[in-house]
């Protein structure tokens, strides 16, 4: 497969969170407003990249049978930094994301791209793999903060879009990211099976 | 057994690794990370006592006999040298978890300066508008010698807060926090006629 093929695959046909469904929980928790998308996005494919390029170098000498153990500890790691990272260069986006970015050890998608691509693969193709998925999944995050911000807040980015009508604060609160991630999901699984 | 202890050193080996990093970036980091909430801290004493040129953490004085439990530090603002201010950080319950604050008292109007929220962790579009100025506003200078209350009207007296809509609990919150406050300094604060009269460090003069 070519380079640009892992990079889109995870952007298009495996995007983590709309095709993989994976990654859930800071899809519902954190998509109150675009920026949080963005900071989170940001963070995860900092990670995901980091952690595939040590697992995909270390592929050969980490030992079967402890390598998931190994993974938690490298991802823990990075993650670790990129918090301490965000604490000390981005406060405001370190605060308003808060517990999700420690979270981000737990991601699934995280350890799922280690299980199966970087400890198979050398590093270049696992570092465009990280970024494919990483894009994809924050392309997917802004998607899902869109809706919320404009609806539930009346912004974009900040800035109001929606002048002189009343936000639907339901949108910004939790079940309005179950009902705008669960109806985009059912959106693209119907154009999907229509151009299959 | 030998298997087991070449897993054993492989793990400690690759946690080991993670570690030196991990402190590496700390010392990278760490420093930066407290001056940043140093910062952030300076900047609120500038927000709800804008009048000192001098803040100093005056806790060990202030806070020594019982106190409320929401009280967390005693600042005071020093203006040329004078006690002018005083600014209190402040912790209450609201609706979905803890509210920290700043409330600055005028030492000699007695009045409330300003408060500001530090964090919460209230209902976004509801309780969540305690952040903005709009509310925050609702308790610029009152009068700190009586208790605030919470109304859910437009406030027909001195000493009512009106409540932000669907979140009287926040702003119950909140007025509780003002209220500690405004106890504590009316005690230790508001009774001294001159602001001259409370030396740094605490220490009251015999009334002339």
């Amino acid at each position: 497969m070519s380079l640009f093929n892992e990079f889109s695959k995870g952007v298009i046909r495996e995007n983590p969170l709309f095709r993989l469904v994976l990654g859930c929980c800071p899809a519902l928790a954190i998509t109150t407003s675009v920026e949080n998308g963005l900071g989170m996005g940001a963070a995860f494919t900092g990670v995901l990249v980091a952690s595939n390029i040590a697992i995909s170098a270390m592929r050969n000498i980490i030992p079967d049978s402890v390598r998931i153990p190994a993974y938690i500890v490298i991802i823990a790691a990075f993650v670790t930094m990129t918090d301490q990272l965000m604490h000390a260069f981005t406060p405001a986006l370190y605060t308003s994301l808060g517990i999700f970015i420690p979270l981000i050890v737990v991601n699934c998608i995280i350890l799922g791209r280690a299980e199966a691509f970087a400890n198979k693969n050398s590093i270049i193709p696992s570092i465009f793999d990280a970024l494919g998925m990483g894009v994809g999944f924050t392309l997917a995050l802004v998607l899902v903060c869109s809706f919320r911000e404009v609806l539930g807040a009346g912004t974009f980015l900040g800035m109001p879009v929606l002048p002189g009508s009343t936000p639907a604060i339901l949108m910004i609160l939790p079940p309005g990211g179950f009902i705008t991630l669960g109806c985009l999901l059912g959106l693209l699984n119907k154009f999907q099976k229509k151009s299959a | 057994m030998r298997d087991i202890i070449k897993l054993a050193l492989f793990l400690l080996t690759v946690t080991g690794v993670a570690g030196a990093g991990l402190s590496y970036v700390n010392g990278l980091t760490g420093p930066l990370i407290e001056k940043q909430i140093l910062q952030q801290k300076i900047d609120g004493f500038k927000e709800v006592y804008p009048q000192g040129d001098k803040v100093e953490n005056e806790s060990a004085n202030y806070l020594k006999d019982p106190h409320d439990p929401g009280l967390k530090e005693v600042n005071i603002a020093y203006r040329n040298g004078i006690p002018a201010g005083v600014i209190y950080a402040v912790e209450s319950k609201g609706y979905s978890g803890p509210i920290s604050l700043l409330a600055g008292f005028d030492i000699a109007t007695a009045k409330i300066t300003a408060i500001k929220i530090l964090s919460q962790r209230e209902t976004p579009g509801l309780g969540a508008k305690a952040q903005e100025s709009s509310f925050q506003d609702r308790y610029k200078n009152k009068n700190s010698a009586e208790a605030l209350e919470v109304t859910k009207k437009a406030p027909a007296r001195e000493n009512q807060i009106e409540a932000i809509t669907a979140s009287t609990i926040t702003t119950k919150a909140v007025t509780k926090a003002v209220n500690a406050a405004r106890e504590h300094f009316t005690i230790h604060f508001a009774k001294a006629k001159q602001p001259g009269l409370i030396r740094p460090g605490g220490t009251q003069d015999e009334p002339i």
